[in-house]
Parts: structure tokens; C-alpha cells; sequence
């Protein structure tokens, strides 16, 4: 058994799905096609393709692999950078503390995950609840304002660079690069590839499988501030509500990619092309005024319809599986079907 | 996820007086620590709010409240023995809500309406099955998807209006009326988690729910697991009818962070994610620690956005509690 990593397939379906879904909006309104437009979707695509990045490692180690606290992580952060720079705090100095913050976050869900073997759906749904409540009591429930910040800050969510938006080109870009060195190319991604697709295998090859998942979610925490801080530096705003439908939609854009629920499989790369398609339906829906809860809506009709054609195709669920359910049964073969 | 294979009640060398005492609803170790835990809490609050926790409206309050968390529950239980996880079932109250308020706004009379609100929420619970089951998208997956899902659905159904024509006889009879000390909604409550306590101990079907959790060889798994979900519907949709009781209108938010107050209660009572383990009396126990708190927060005057902070921190805290080295060899 091996990773199955990067599937070419894959990557010209989503890119054929990329075209076919902004041409459809463009059809509707050619105007979405404008440079103004076609800015403010990658800007948008960029926080959440962040986190994508950093639920892709934490799905792919397996073993109930899934970060929930993502979105709570990044409006603490964001909360915590805005109440820094508030008390004039130099920017980059509050820029590290926020990231910092989210090193801190992550590494309490990983310390729960891992030593104290919670599940990661527990511990990762009652760490939403409280960074998100505390992100509430740090500022009383209010939204920070910082557009008065200096430039040079703002820049950062504002800013651009080679034609690009500043945040695109400076760091998601050298970040994805960074993740597919990570993944592809180092011995933490292979060890990642084999823990995901078998527990006993990783740690009979000598893998510490918990440290190395434990680090996933420190990942998946800092990505998730640094997604904050973006985010604060886009809109000049610190909100302890930002960012409550990130977790849904980064989880959609791993699976999109090629990342199983089951772990072990998948690449960033996938993910990063995933996050332009969803960035174009997400911003296709707000373009024509659909109400946030429908979107969150039609990203749960995406993710819920993906899964399910993901496993008839794989013979995870469908026939296949049902079939070798009743070899099994009839032959007395106690061989799970592989 | 490995578990200790001798901790758990139906492995242990059973001689004649373990096995009598398996049957009885005694508290184990878990529960006593959970009813030592309650009355400690009980008694800071009374302190701490000067005595307000022990006034009529508040009892009445609270009472109601835990009714309406308790009997998911329940459901949440099952569904958690057998493995599984339903994070949907905020999104789904609200959803039953609407759908059953629509139904009283065409003046459906009340007998009427209650089967309305039972079948949306099985048939909302059978739809989550029908996706974990046949379809083998993980639980947690699933249900994040139909807890945005349902909530769409809310906004579609009820058009972003509040519904408001809630007959008041839902508040008479759930709330008003009562049994000694206790609301009617309560008694419900009450007769509801001894009869799947009854079930779960002394019937092959209770027995099966905690076998599926531990090790599924031999047992219709799939057909109980999809009852599982279903019954936790059919349940929320109770929930659903008693919200309405406690206050007559449907919003477009009714029912945001339920499941995880639910699900907080659960885990909290000492049911394992991993399944297989776990009782309706911790779940009991769990409900009503989880109220105390909430209520607690009301009137100690500390701000509501603590609430969120402490239930986390209570789910985190009960769990990693019940944590012991030798399992993670």
C-alpha cells in the first residue's frame, strides 16, 4: 500500500471545473470577469487557502485526522493582534505574538490529540468553542477597528506586488511551495503519506506516529493565525465572529483536492487548485447577493455530494462494497476488502 | 483508538454478584464523580448568587432546559456508542421548529402538529443515516454538511421571518403543568432516559448498541446504527416541540450551539468517542452539570461569552480526566 499523492486526473477535472464555473457566472454577468473582481476572489481564495494548506497535513495523518478549530483560531489571533496593535504595539512585533498565539492553539489541540488520545473531533470542537468565546471575551464582542493602523500593516491585506495582490504573491505562493517541498520532497511528508495509510506500518518503520500528527496541528494553528492576521489587514478590522464558516470550507477544499477522510492519500497541490474552484463559487455566490448562510449551505451540498462520489468510485461505499460485504459474509473470508 | 479491554463492564470476570450488580443503576465510578461534581457546583452558585439558583423561576428554568438537552441526549448517546458523531442536530431543531411553526401558522391543531414535528426530526435523523450508512461518508463529515445544510434550509422555509402564532398551550402543558416539583417536560424527560436505560441494560438490542461500538462481528450493524441516527431525530424533534413550550417564536438562529451543549452533555457523562462505552444515567448527570454552568453564568453576572470558553474547557477537562497511561501503550 502507498500514498496515492498527486493524481494528474484530478487536477485537470478541478481546472476544467474552475473554467466551467467562472464561465457560468460570467455568463450570468460578464462583469464578474473584471480585474477588480477577478482581485478580490484571489484575496479571498488566499486566508482560505491557507488553511486549506494546513488541514490537508492534519486530514492526511490519519486516524480521524480534522481540525474544527481552524476558524476560531484565526479570529482569536486576529482578536489578539488587533488589541496588540490598539495598545501601539509595533506591528511586526504583534504579528509574531498573533502567530505565536496560534502556535500555542494548535499545540493545545495536539497535546489533547496526541498525549491524552481525545479524539480529534472532540478536542478540536471544544477548542472552537472556546478560542471563539475567548476571541468574544477579549473584546467583549465587539470588532476592533483598525484602519488608522499604520500602512505599512495594512499593506500586508491591501498591498501588491508583480501585478499580484501582496498576500498572494508574497506569502500563500512561497507557502504552497514550501508545503509541496514539505510533502513530496522531505522525509516528514513520506512519514506523513505512511502513518495516514497505516498506523501499524509507520510505527513498525520506526515513526513516532502521534509526534508527527501532534505537529500537524501546530501547522494547521499557525496557518490558521496567519490567515487572521491577513484577514485583519484586508478589511482594517479585528471581528471575534470572523472566519465561523472556515472550518466547513477548508474541510471542503482538502477532500475537493484529493485528500481522503480516511488519510493517507492527497496532495496540496490538489488543494491549492481546489481553493480557486471554491473561491470562484464562493465569490460567484456573494457577487449575485446570495445570503452567507446559503453559501455555507451550497459548501455543505459540495462537500456531502464529493465524499459520497469520492467513495462509489473508490468502492469505499456502492456496490463494490456491498458485494464484497456479502463475499465476506458467505465465504467466512475475514479479510477486509483493501 | 485502544481500549482497555478489562475496564469495560460487559468483559469483566463476571462471577454471580458482578453480574446482579451490572443490571442495577448504580453509580459507578464516573457517575459518583459526576453527582460529587454536580453538588459541589449546586452549592458555589447558591452561594454565589445569594441564594437565586433555589428560587421557583429559576428551578423552572433550569428544569425545562435540562428536559430539552437531556432527551437528545439520549439519542446523542446511542448514536455515540455505536461509534458515530451527529453535530447537526442544532441546525436540525431549528429546521423541525420551522417546519412545525409553519404548520401551527396554517392553524393545524395540536394533535396535528406534534407528529409533524416527531417526522421531520426522524426523517432529518434518516437522512444523516442515509448518508453515514449506505453512502460511508464519515459521521463527522456528514453532519457538518447537513448542519449548514438544515440551517439553508431554515431560511428557505420560514422565508427569514420569525414565526410567531406558537399556540400557548405548548407552554401549558410542557411547562405549567406539572407533578410535584417538577414541569411536565421534565417528567418526560425523566420517564425518557429510564426507558433507554431499561433498554440498553437489560435488552439484546442494548447489549448490540454497545457491542457495534466495540466490536461489530455478528449484529445487524447497519440496521442499528440507522436507527441510532433516527432515533436521535425523532428526538431532537421532541426537543424541538418543548423549545417552543419555553419561548413561543422561531427564529432564523433557533437552535445555533445546541449540538455541542448536547454533546458536551454526553461526553461529559463519561460516553466514549470511540463507542462502546458509557450509560444513560452519566448522560443525565452531564445534562445537568452542562445546565448548572449555563445557568450559573446567568446569575453569577459573569459575561455570556464565558460560556462558550467554559463548556470547551469542561469537555476537555472531563475527558483528558478520565485519561490513564496505560492505555496509550
Amino acid at each position: 500500500m502507498r500514498g496515492r499523492g498527486l493524481e494528474p486526473t484530478r487536477i485537470f477535472l478541478l481546472l476544467a471545473f474552475f473554467v466551467l464555473g467562472l464561465g457560468g457566472f460570467a455568463l450570468g454577468d460578464v462583469g464578474i470577469l473584471s480585474r477588480a473582481n477577478l482581485t478580490s476572489m484571489a484575496v479571498f481564495a488566499v486566508e482560505i487557502g491557507i488553511v486549506a494548506l494546513g488541514q490537508t497535513f492534519v486530514i492526511c495523518g490519519g486516524e480521524g485526522g480534522i481540525d474544527l478549530s481552524v476558524g476560531a483560531i484565526a479570529a482569536l489571533a486576529q482578536v489578539l493582534l488587533g488589541l496588540l496593535l490598539v495598545a501601539h504595539m509595533p506591528w511586526p512585533l504583534a504579528i509574531v505574538i498573533g502567530l505565536a498565539s496560534g502556535v500555542v492553539m494548535g499545540g493545545v489541540n495536539a497535546l489533547a490529540i496526541t498525549r491524552f488520545t481525545i479524539p480529534p473531533i472532540i478536542v478540536t470542537l471544544a477548542t472552537m468553542f472556546a478560542f471563539n468565546g475567548l476571541a468574544l471575551v477579549f473584546t467583549g464582542g465587539i470588532n476592533i477597528d483598525l484602519t488608522t493602523m499604520p500602512p505599512s500593516f495594512l499593506a500586508l491585506g491591501q498591498g501588491s506586488a508583480f501585478g499580484l495582490p501582496l498576500q498572494l504573491a508574497a506569502v500563500y505562493l512561497p507557502l504552497l511551495l514550501l508545503f509541496v517541498f514539505l510533502q513530496h520532497f522531505s522525509r516528514f511528508g513520506r512519514a506523513l503519506y505512511l502513518a495516514g495509510t497505516s498506523e501499524l506500518a509507520a510505527r513498525l518503520a520506526g515513526i513516532r506516529t502521534g509526534e508527527l500528527r501532534g505537529w500537524t496541528y501546530v501547522i494547521s494553528g499557525l496557518l490558521s493565525s496567519l490567515a487572521g492576521v491577513i484577514g485583519a489587514a484586508r478589511l482594517g478590522t479585528a471581528r471575534p465572529d470572523a472566519a465561523e464558516q472556515m472550518n466547513l470550507v477548508s474541510i471542503a477544499i482538502v477532500v475537493l483536492g484529493g485528500t481522503g477522510i480516511f488519510g493517507g492519500d492527497g496532495s496540496v497541490i490538489g488543494t491549492a487548485v481546489a481553493t480557486a474552484v471554491i473561491a470562484v463559487v464562493d465569490y460567484g455566490l456573494s457577487y449575485n447577493n446570495i445570503n452567507p448562510i446559503y453559501q455555507a449551505g451550497v459548501m455543505g451540498i459540495i462537500l456531502i455530494t464529493l465524499v459520497l462520489a469520492e467513495n462509489m468510485v473508490r468502492g469505499r461505499g456502492g456496490l463494490r462494497r456491498v458485494r464484497s460485504y456479502w463475499v465476506r459474509a458467505t465465504s467466512g473470508d475475514p479479510l477486509q476488502d483493501s | 483508538m485502544p481500549s482497555d479491554a478489562s475496564a469495560h463492564p460487559l468483559a469483566r470476570p463476571s462471577g454471580r454478584v458482578r453480574r446482579i450488580f451490572r443490571h442495577l443503576p448504580l453509580p459507578g465510578e464516573r457517575e459518583s464523580g459526576l453527582l460529587a461534581t454536580l453538588v459541589v457546583l449546586s452549592v458555589l452558585i447558591a452561594f454565589g448568587s445569594h441564594g437565586a439558583l433555589f428560587t421557583p423561576v429559576n428551578m423552572d428554568n433550569l428544569l425545562v432546559s435540562a428536559a430539552i438537552t437531556a432527551i437528545p441526549a439520549i439519542g446523542m448517546t446511542v448514536v455515540i456508542l455505536t461509534g458515530g458523531i451527529d453535530v447537526s442536530i442544532g441546525s436540525m431543531l431549528g429546521l423541525v421548529a420551522a417546519v412545525g411553526g409553519l404548520a401551527f401558522e396554517a392553524h393545524w391543531s395540536l394533535v396535528a402538529v406534534v407528529p409533524v414535528f416527531c417526522l421531520a426530526g426522524a426523517g432529518l435523523g434518516l437522512f444523516n443515516a442515509a448518508l453515514i450508512i449506505p453512502g460511508r461518508v464519515p459521521p463527522v463529515i456528514a453532519t457538518l454538511g447537513t448542519l449548514s445544510i438544515f440551517r439553508m434550509l431554515v431560511f428557505l422555509v420560514t422565508g427569514s421571518n420569525w414565526i410567531t402564532e406558537i399556540p400557548p398551550s405548548l407552554t401549558t402543558i410542557f411547562i405549567v403543568t406539572r407533578i410535584g416539583p417538577l414541569p411536565m417536560a421534565s417528567i418526560i424527560a425523566l420517564l425518557m432516559l429510564a426507558l433507554a436505560a431499561f433498554i440498553l441494560a437489560r435488552f439484546r438490542l442494548g447489549r448490540h448498541v454497545y457491542a457495534i461500538g466495540n466490536n461489530e462481528a455478528g449484529i445487524r450493524v447497519r440496521r442499528i446504527k440507522l436507527y441510532a441516527y433516527g432515533l436521535l431525530g425523532l428526538l431532537t424533534g421532541i426537543a424541538a416541540l418543548m423549545t417552543l413550550g419555553q419561548s413561543p417564536m422561531v427564529q432564523t438562529s433557533t437552535g445555533e450551539g445546541f449540538e455541542l451543549k448536547v454533546i458536551a452533555a454526553v461526553v461529559l457523562g463519561g460516553t466514549e468517542l470511540s463507542g462502546g462505552r458509557g450509560t444513560i444515567l452519566g448522560t443525565l448527570l452531564g445534562t445537568l452539570i452542562v445546565e448548572l454552568v449555563g445557568d450559573g453564568v446567568v446569575l453569577l453576572h459573569i459575561q455570556p461569552f464565558w460560556s462558550g470558553v467554559l463548556l470547551g474547557a469542561i469537555i476537555l477537562f472531563s475527558v483528558g480526566a478520565a485519561w490513564r497511561p496505560a492505555r496509550s501503550a
